[in-house]
């Protein structure tokens, strides 16, 4: 903390004309103000004035210095004057007063007295107030404090560490927290070290932070930076300057971002009872980067349960194969009683999948309150309440055709997120007196009843658009059996188990029993392609992946082969407009072939563990191998290298 | 010469107010009086000195008065301090 670092050039008057105390204060506290260090300039200038009834802040020699600390204040900061006439400030001495510098500070902490103490020090040299009275404008004030501090503090720009603790301190978290939360950390520690600045970096990577900042750390620093692409605990950092920017830019330039840190022009950071609410810096991301946080945030929490689930379902199909009920059809994967309990256990997993999603995203917008009206909405969206149920009398069950899937969830998740930003604000009216009420009671009540009106309301839609899809799919079953394989495969890629994908599987079910199984090929194929085409470009098109999208592909070759087409939900909700497309276009080639080749399936489930019984085997494996190669292809085109 | 060892109780240290009073009263007396934090030893009559030091609430510190009614300034000195200058 120095001297030039608080004193900004728009808060110095130089040859002020003020005949009374009271035009000095008042003057002074303008300066204040015009320096933007205030949030009530009545209430703080009334705290300068109790401060003087308790007795002058004028000290003798000439100097006055008024500092009060108060509620009022924005950023600490000082204010200064010269007066060359000189005004009675009630000195000690009896002199006039010439030289006043006004102190703003905080009410926490001992910022004001080593402020002071500062002034103080370098007030005592009679030489150092003969140059300050001499200036001759704003600029060379500053100047000649500058170099005053320099010779008297000359450690500070050397200086390693800061009574211990840090200058600087950092956060840096990528959604996966696997490289570049690391590589961001050691480029920042490393700029400062060449700058001579003091920096401890917290890691907040996938396996928990690291390093992790402590509280007089944390009280003691001056500024931080967070360089981070998902959400990280803020509120920590209530009342410090605060620059937030993103991991890529602590990797890429973080010389100028610790410049910007230490430049004293960072926002302060205000956490509103817990919550993420800085204005300031959200600003500044673009709108496009707050979605695909928010996205991000979701995503990475829904990962462990699909892989989690994914491989358990896989599990229950070998194990049932290996007991040799490939044949069993509708019950295949839990006919054997061992198979059964992995299989259902794999099964609980995956029903909290769109639940957490949306429960994350919605968390990443509102914080701690968007979590619950987030996993209400996806529960709602992956069940299928409808409103529609009501009016035909069956009560508000789960409609299988309502089931708005994975982008029903995306939709809960952001809504839920608004709905509770929306409610904050609708309720700043309360008195402070019942902000404990709100968390634990009206956000709850009022979150989940309007997620859930909103999330019964959009389930019906899809059901009508279920049924659309299904006469469509009946109408077309009678032109060309490649253009019915073509669409139901697509179809299958589509949503990852919303409308689209209902639609073409209970088709392809119904197919089996009027023994069209060439159908249902068709639609299997069009399941199983996405995860592979997905796990293919991830292995053999690095750069467009993270590492931890990277790190998934292969678990995504065994729940493609299972036809776990869930399996590219994590990757589809993080790039919707690119990964679903190319899903399409793969699974619409395999489906193609399939139907070319004269591939059958009976079975409704299972995946590769079906090709015994499926006609023509070698061509559906075809099939899927042409398909998966194709949407490889036409993702990693799609796809931007990272950088 | 005479000389004591305190803490600084009030929370807001040796800002300007109490030091500002301890200056006024130490003045009053004749003999030396000064104020030793860390290594530094700061003339107690001198509310710059005082207040370059940057005295923190919780610092250690040891008054010494030396000369004429030495007792009577140490005296009021440890009231003072001891009294957190009657703030919290």
């Amino acid at each position: 903390m120095r001297i030039v670092d608080l004193l900004k050039n728009e808060a110095i008057q130089l040859g002020a004309n003020v005949g009374t105390k009271d035009e000095a204060i008042d003057l002074l506290v303008s300066l204040h103000d015009k320096a933007g260090n205030l949030n009530d300039v009545a209430v703080y200038k009334e705290a300068i004035l109790k401060r003087e009834e308790q007795g002058s802040t004028a000290i003798g020699e000439g100097i006055a210095v008024p500092h009060a600390k108060s509620e009022s204040v924005k950023t600490p900061g000082l204010s200064a004057i010269t007066v060359p006439t000189g005004v009675d400030y009630d000195a000690p001495d009896g002199r006039a007063s010439d030289i006043l510098f006004m102190i703003a500070a905080g009410t926490d902490g001992d910022k004001h007295l080593e402020i002071l103490s500062r002034l103080m020090v370098m007030l005592m040299d009679g030489e150092f107030c003969a140059k300050l009275r001499a200036a001759k404008d704003s600029k060379e004030f500053l100047e000649i404090i500058d170099a005053a501090e320099a010779e008297k503090y000359p450690e500070e720009k050397t200086e390693e560490k800061k009574e211990g603790g840090y200058r600087l301190l950092a956060v840096t978290a990528c959604p996966t927290g696997i490289a570049h939360t690391f590589m961001a950390a050691e480029a920042l520690e490393k700029a400062a070290k060449e700058m001579g600045v003091t920096i401890k970096v917290e890691t907040a990577g996938s396996g928990g932070s690291k390093n992790v900042l402590t509280k007089k750390e944390i009280a003691e620093c001056d500024a931080i930076i967070c360089a981070v692409d998902r959400n990280v605990e803020m509120a920590r950092f209530d009342g410090k300057p605060v620059l937030k920017t993103s991991v890529s830019s602590g990797i890429n330039k973080p010389k100028e971002l610790i410049e910007k840190a230490l430049s004293g022009n960072v926002s302060i950071y205000k956490s509103e009872g817990g919550a993420d609410t800085s204005d300031d810096s959200d600003e500044q991301e673009s709108f496009g980067r707050k979605v695909y946080k928010h996205l991000m945030n979701g995503v990475s929490h829904m990962l462990p349960f699909v892989v989690g689930g994914g491989v358990l379902i896989a599990l229950g199909f070998l194990i049932d194969t290996i007991a040799g009920n490939a044949n069993v059809g509708g019950t295949f994967g839990f006919t054997n009683s061992v198979a059964a309990i992995v299989f259902w256990i794999g099964k609980a997993a995956f029903s909290f999948m769109l639940p957490i999603l949306a429960g994350y995203i919605a968390m990443s917008i509102a914080d701690r309150p968007g979590l619950l009206p987030g996993i209400v909405g996806g529960f709602i969206a992956a069940n299928g309440f409808t409103f529609k149920s009501l009016i035909e009398g069956k009560n508000l069950v789960g409609d299988g055709n309502a089931v708005s899937g994975f982008l029903g969830a995306l939709f809960a998740g952001f809504a839920a997120g608004l709905i509770m930003l929306l409610l904050k604000k609708a309720f700043n009216w309360m008195p402070k007196a019942m902000d404990g009420i709100k968390p634990v009671f009206i956000y709850p009540l009022l979150g989940t009843v309007l997620i859930g009106l909103l999330m019964i309301w959009i389930n019906p839609v899809v059901g009508y658009l279920n049924t659309g899809l299904s006469n469509m799919l009946s109408n077309l079953g009678n032109s060309s059996k490649l253009l019915l394989s073509i669409v139901l495969a697509a179809m299958m890629a589509t949503d990852m188990g919303g409308p689209f994908n209902k639609a073409a599987y209970v088709f392809g079910t119904a197919a089996i029993a009027d023994g069209n199984t060439w159908i249902m090929a068709a639609v299997m194929i069009g399941g199983m392609v996405p995860p592979i085409a997905i796990a293919l470009s991830t292995t053999f098109a690095k750069s467009r992946w993270t590492a931890e999208e990277r790190k998934n592909g292969p678990v995504n070759y065994l729940m493609g082969l299972c036809f776990i087409t869930e399996g590219a939900i994590p990757y589809a909700a993080s790039d919707p407009i690119r990964v679903i497309p190319s899903c399409m276009v793969g699974s619409a080639v395999a489906g193609a072939v399939s139907s070319l080749l004269g591939c059958a399936c009976p079975a409704p489930h299972g995946g590769i563990f079906t090709f015994a019984v499926v006609t023509n085997p070698l061509g559906y494996i075809g099939a899927l191998v042409v398909g998966s190669v194709a949407g490889a292809l036409v993702l990693t085109l799609l796809k931007k290298k990272k950088a | 010469m005479v000389s004591k060892d305190f803490t600084v109780k009030n929370k807001m240290g040796f800002h300007m107010r109490p030091a500002q009073v301890f200056v006024n009263a130490m003045s009053k007396y004749p003999c030396d009086v000064t104020i030793k934090f860390g290594d530094r030893d700061i003339n107690a009559k001198s509310i710059m000195m005082i207040m370059s030091a940057c005295i923190k609430c919780g610092s250690e510190i040891t008054v010494t008065a030396n000369g004429e009614e030495e007792a009577a300034a140490l005296a009021q000195a440890a009231e003072m301090i001891e009294s957190g200058f009657g703030e919290e």
